[in-house]
This record gives C-alpha cells, structure tokens and sequence, in this order.
C-alpha cells in the first residue's frame, strides 16, 4: 500500500486530465454532428447544439482543474507560470507544452462563441474550424506526458470518445468536396439585416 | 375568430418555447452531472490504482516516470514521489546547502597511460607548382 495523502492533488490533476480528454472528444463529436449537412443538420435541432454546448464548458471545467491542481502538488511544485505558458515547465518541457497550448487553443476558440457578435459569424464559424488542431494537440499531449498513457484502461478511455469524434471528423473533412444530394452546398446562414420583402 | 386563434397560437408557441427551455435545462444538468460522475469514477481509478502499489509512475515501469529535474536520486522503498525536504529547497533554488556526502575516492582510478606524442617524421614537401604554359593569343 502506497501513502495516498500527499498525492491527492496530483490524483486529481490526472483524473481532471483523462475527464477533459473524454468530454473534449465527446464535444467534438457532436460538433461535428452540428456542423454536418443535409439530413443529419435537419435531425439534429437545438438539443445537440445545447449538448455540445454544455460539454464544452465541461471540458474547459475539466482543463482548469487539471491545471490548477498541479500547483498544489508538493512533489512538482510547478509555479503559476510554468502551467499557463507552453514549454516553460521543469517537467518534460514539450510534451507539457503542446498540452497548455491545446489547452489555450480550446478555451479561446471554445468561449469565443460568447463574442461572435463582435468577431463576426462568419469569421468566427472560421475559426471555430481549428478546433480540432488543438484537440489533436491535446491527445499528442496526454499520450506523451500522460503518467497513464500506456494502462490498457487508459487507452480505452480515450479511444472510445476519440475513434467517432476523429472517424465524423474525417468523414466531414473528405466529405466536403462532394456536393450535397439536393444540389448546392449548405451555405452559411444568412443573417438578417433588412427587411422581408 | 381572429383573435382567438391568435391566443392560441401564442399560447401554443409559448408552450413550445417553455418545453424547449426545459429540455435544454435537462440536458445541461444531465451533462454537468454525467461529467461529475465520470471525473469521480477517473479519481477512483487512479486512486486505487495508486493506492494498491500499481501506478506507473510511482512503481517506474513507465517511460514518463515522474522525476524532477534538480531532483537526487529516488530511495528504492518510495521510488519517485516522496518529496524530500532537501529536492523541494533544490527546487526552490532558495537555499542550497545540502550535507556532503564523503568525496569518493580517486585513488583508485589508474593513472592515465603516460605516452609521449611522437613527433610525425616526415618531411613537407614543398609543393611544385608547374608554371602555367601560355600557348593562347589574346
């Protein structure tokens, strides 16, 4: 039996860790669910997007306490800055720093949807497209820092939610040359500024 | 007739727009209470995990075993978790006294082989540089 005290905070870091890997994953699946064309846009209504919605604040949730809970592990010790910017950190440097760069990545292009009023739909529905760069970078970051990263209960963890999420997102990637059945292209949603007439 | 299908009409949407919010409610909790569940369940894996002397980096069977950088060599018994007094100062870098362990002793070690650069024999030969032959007209 090892002591478990002095190791509470880095336990919940890495639980924190996995939960965020998971919900970021499940998000983006259903994401991508939002964002496709033709039937499944119709099938899908406001219940998905309130979904992906809420599993995306989960993970930003999730991102945060994996973070700050690192600052109270007496073992690392890590300051504030060596969480928050990329490849400052003691403790392997890299694989640290592609995760706290996914991690600002998702968290800027996540909550950026509270200011698309300013930034624009257009612009920021372009941005928003990014988002899976940042999710790769997350898992390029648990695989490679992750105490965790090769227990069989782990992988399973995270290929579960990460095979649909990457198998819709791939779909939606090569799928998107091919026109849709009914004709044109779905085109953004066209905003209404003047008058019905 | 009108107005009373326009009462139900907006009796109707506002129906609808009440369902809708409660669904949406449903769902944020239901999620909000899925991730709870889901993070408590992770937290006990790895507790567990821990806790019965199978964590990955405690028992150094991983590749990422967890080791800080101005850290002395881990204790066998508490392989590489146990924050020792004198690693948290050498991580602080505040104080940097630490007890000196006996120098070893160099005694042992057998003198290097003695040998003396011998001098290369030969000669530079200067090298012959053939005068250039002009046979062109300019």
């Amino acid at each position: 039996m090892t002591a478990v005290g002095p190791h509470i905070f880095w336990i919940t870091s890495r639980a924190a860790g996995i939960a965020a890997m998971m919900l970021a994953s499940g998000s983006l699946g259903v994401g991508v669910l939002i964002r496709g064309r033709g039937e499944s846009r119709r099938l899908l209504g406001s219940d998905v997007r309130a979904l992906h919605e809420a599993l995306s604040l989960a993970t930003l949730v999730a991102i945060a306490i994996h973070g700050l809970a690192l600052l109270g592990d007496a073992y690392m010790h890590p300051s504030p800055l060596d969480i928050a910017i990329p490849f400052s950190g003691a403790y392997r440097p890299f694989w640290t720093g592609l995760g706290i760069v996914g991690g600002w990545g998702l968290a800027a292009l996540g909550l950026s949807y509270y200011a698309r009023s300013r930034i624009g739909a257009a612009r920021w529905r372009y941005l928003h497209r990014f988002i899976p760069v940042f999710w790769a970078l997350a898992i390029v970051h648990t695989l490679g820092a992750g105490t965790d990263a090769a227990q069989p209960w782990m992988l399973i963890a995270l290929g579960l939610p990460a095979a649909p999420a990457l198998f819709l997102l791939l779909g939606r990637l090569f799928g998107a040359a091919e026109p849709e059945p009914g004709g044109r292209r779905q085109a953004p949603r066209p905003q209404l500024s003047g008058r019905r007439g | 007739m009108d107005e009373v299908r326009k009462l139900e009409a907006k009796g109707l949407a506002r129906a609808k727009s009440r369902s809708r919010r409660r669904r949406l409610a449903t769902i944020r909790s239901r999620t909000i209470r899925g991730s709870l569940a889901l993070f408590a369940v992770l937290w006990g894996i790895v507790f567990v995990q821990l806790a019965s002397g199978n964590d990955p980096a405690l028992s150094g069977k991983h590749p990422a075993e967890r080791r800080p950088v101005a850290r002395s060599e881990p204790t066998p018994a508490e392989p590489a978790r146990e924050p020792a007094p004198e690693a948290e100062a050498e991580l602080d870098g505040s104080e940097f006294e630490v007890e000196e362990e006996p120098a070893p002793e160099f005694e042992e070690l057998e003198p290097e082989p003695e040998f003396e650069e011998a001098a290369p024999e030969f000669e530079e030969a200067a090298p012959e540089i053939e005068e250039p032959v002009v046979t062109g007209s300019s």
